[in-house]
């Protein structure tokens, strides 16, 4: 009851754009093989389920974690040093942004050259432009770190690693968690992407889409849509718990709760 | 000038002139501002050179804006004067020696370590061993009036209950110097005679040379033994006075009032 008086204006725009959606489809304002009805959508859902449905999920939901996780382990720490070591960002800094503006997509048929096709690809594609963006977060992070804390951490005599993981890290996290965010996004668009065009026997939303779409199964290529950007919605809800679970010391973060 | 610029302040050996009794001396201390919207250097400090001595508690007073700050980070060597010699007393030795602690409390502490972790994590970092550890760190969350927050966090205290945490972390480890920038300029009068107590006690048990830096009076008068007026452009030293007054202070005193009028008059010139 709570959470509902919270969100109801939120549901209500939701069930606002599906009446409208319902009320176009239903006076046939539009072709319904552009726009299909949303109860057929509707029931075309458990013939998706019965066919494949589960498995795209899996599989999509798998390369995109895959892909941030590889983007976190790898650009954070990388990120958090080079901000910690300026000049060392200093060096770097350029072909790092020369790499940043080439888009992922351009690089793909590459990655199939490199690692061939198959997961490793679809997977390193993702993480690419999802490390760079974590990387540079975590770089201006800590470059934005309190220099009075910076002091008092020095008194102690920390080492490097402590510094980093002990000071840098929390410093930068705010920051860190605005790149998850953007690289959340950049990972769920480039695997369904990449999933289209990948071999006939293959999983993944993109590869659903795709076949739904070639057959002319129309409420089926809608409601896989649909269920990619409720992936999209689910990751988002993901990162911001988590967000708020570690960075509750922060103190916005805590007035908003 | 060669010679002068570079070494003294980044090494904690000190040079020859050093008297055995000094904590801290600065000597012919020039130091300008480049980063004016007009690019001329603006001079805040010229020739400027002072000592304090070893087991003091001084206070340092000017008002706004006359570079008092600047002072005390010169002093912890945060800052590098353009020209001149600061020497540190030898038995600092290591770098948490000589603490400066700024005036904001939020950037003495660590906000995302709670209150008992902003305290026991510089101790665990020195090494000390865990008995003494635990010891100190019940000292001074008793002294500080801390014990019943162990689990907050910084964000969640209150400005005096934060200014408690930041310097008790700042003391924590036994500093031999403590330079303290505006330490109860947050606070109200009963909190600020709490601290000024807590500190009293430290400084005395703990050995430490207190340096507290102010702009107002009453707090100049609240601790210590020798009030140090400064003016500003260039910064120069208006009068050192001594203190003969008792700890706690008794401020209906005769004494308390002509140093007050003493500090009051002070100030008043070091504006002009």
């Amino acid at each position: 009851m709570d959470w509902l008086r919270r969100k109801w204006r939120a549901l209500s725009f939701v069930g606002g754009l599906l009446a409208l959606w319902a009320i176009v489809a239903a006076l046939r304002l539009v072709d319904p093989i552009i726009l299909p009805a949303p109860w057929n959508v509707a029931r075309a859902m458990p013939g998706m389920l019965r066919e494949r449905l589960l498995a795209d999920i899996g599989w999509t939901l798998f390369r995109v974690l895959a892909a941030l996780v590889i983007a976190c382990v790898f650009g954070i720490p990388a990120g958090l040093f080079l901000g910690y070591r300026q000049r060392a960002y200093k060096v770097v800094e350029g072909p790092l942004h020369a790499l940043r503006s080439i888009p992922a997509s351009a690089l793909f048929p590459l990655f199939l050259i490199v690692a061939g096709v198959g997961e490793t690809s679809i997977v390193a594609l993702a993480a690419y432009p999802s490390l760079l963006v974590i990387l540079v977060n975590a770089v201006s992070g800590a470059a934005l770190a309190n220099q009075s804390r910076l002091y008092q951490a020095r008194l102690l005599n920390l080492s490097s690693f402590q510094m980093v993981s002990d000071v840098l890290f929390y410093e930068a996290l705010p920051s860190i968690f605005d790149g998850i965010r953007t690289a959340v996004s950049y990972s769920l668009v480039l695997v369904v992407a990449v999933e289209m065009f990948i071999g006939l026997g293959e999983r993944g939303l993109g590869r659903g889409i795709y076949l739904y779409q070639s057959s002319y199964r129309i409420p089926e290529t809608y409601g896989a849509i649909m269920i990619a950007g409720m992936i999209g919605i689910l990751l988002n809800w993901v990162v911001t718990k988590l967000q708020h679970h570690m960075l509750r010391w922060l103190p916005n973060v805590r007035e908003e709760q | 000038m060669s010679g002068s610029t570079s070494g003294p302040i980044s090494g904690p050996i000190s040079g020859p002139a050093l008297s055995t009794r000094s904590a801290l001396e600065l000597e012919g201390i020039d130091f300008s501002f480049a980063a004016r919207a007009n690019g001329i250097n603006v001079a805040l400090y010229k020739d400027f050179s002072l000592r304090i001595e070893q087991g003091s508690i001084v206070t340092i007073m000017g008002a706004s804006g006359a570079g008092k700050s600047t002072l005390g980070r010169i002093m912890a060597g945060i800052v590098i004067p353009q020209k001149g010699i600061v020497r540190r007393s030898p038995d600092f030795k290591r770098p948490s020696d000589l603490v400066y602690v700024d005036q904001h409390p939020m950037n003495g502490v660590f906000p995302w370590q709670t209150v008992l972790e902003n305290v026991r994590y510089p101790l665990e970092k020195l090494k000390w061993e865990s008995r003494e550890r635990r010891d100190r760190i019940c000292y001074l969350m008793t002294l500080f009036r801390l014990s019943a927050l162990s689990d907050v966090y910084p964000a969640q205290l209150s400005g005096g209950e934060l200014q408690r945490l930041a310097l008790s972390r700042c003391l924590s480890w036994k500093p031999k110097l403590v330079i303290l920038d505006e330490p109860f300029s947050a606070l109200d009068g009963q909190v600020k005679a709490e601290i000024t107590s807590a500190l009293h006690e430290l400084a005395l048990k703990d050995r430490m040379t207190l340096v507290l830096i102010t702009h107002n009076v009453a707090d100049a008068l609240a601790l210590g033994m020798r009030c140090i007026i400064i003016a500003r452009r260039p910064v120069r030293v208006m009068s050192d006075l001594d203190f003969h007054l008792g700890f706690p202070r008794e401020e209906n005193t005769a004494d308390y009032g002509v140093m007050q009028q003493a500090l009051i008059n002070g100030i008043r010139d070091g504006l002009v």
